[in-house]
């Protein structure tokens, strides 16, 4: 698969976001730390996915990060309420 | 080496970074949140290989609704796990 080098190195920058918001998930002393990584996570794996699908020049790679981005949001949802204490 | 392979390489080394995490986490939220971060970088990886409906089913069921599954679990029994 061909990828351009402009979006491969673009990626790849990505990629080291997460790496870096891996690490404090890892590290992350509260669970409110590791919950805002995992969404930090989210965020940037969506734009990945955009880039890639650009550099691919496809447009049905594209659904895939708009499906996620609507899904994240119940996962996220999730965890904030079992850490504010509700979810009865 | 193209740059494809150096992508796909960066992932893998980060799937492999969240699942240990998810394995060696003693808080078991954490280890939920681990474990929700690598599944959807192996939704990353899915779609790395040109495989979108793979991808689709993975970032759904895998890393979104496991995730809300896995915190009611937790809701009803304990948080930390035991030594």
């Amino acid at each position: 698969m061909i990828v351009a080098l402009p979006f491969g190195v673009a990626a790849a920058v990505l990629l080291g976001f997460i790496l870096a918001s891996m690490v404090r998930l890892g590290i992350g002393p509260t669970a409110a730390d590791r919950a805002v990584a995992l969404d930090t996570i989210n965020t940037l794996v969506v734009a990945t996915m955009i880039l890639l699908g650009a550099a691919f020049g496809q447009v049905v790679l594209m659904d895939v990060a708009l499906v996620y981005a609507l899904l994240s949001f119940v996962s996220t949802l999730y965890i904030a309420r079992y850490l504010e204490g509700g979810l009865k | 080496m193209t740059v494809w392979a150096v992508l796909q390489v960066m992932t893998l080394v980060l799937i492999v970074i969240g699942s240990v995490l998810a394995v060696w986490l003693k808080d078991l939220l954490a280890a939920v949140l681990a474990l929700g971060g690598a599944s959807l970088l192996l939704s990353l990886e899915f779609y790395l290989l040109q495989a979108p409906d793979v991808a689709i089913a993975e970032a759904g069921i895998g890393a979104a609704l496991t995730t809300a599954i896995f915190i009611l679990a937790i809701r009803k029994t304990r948080r930390k796990e035991e030594e």
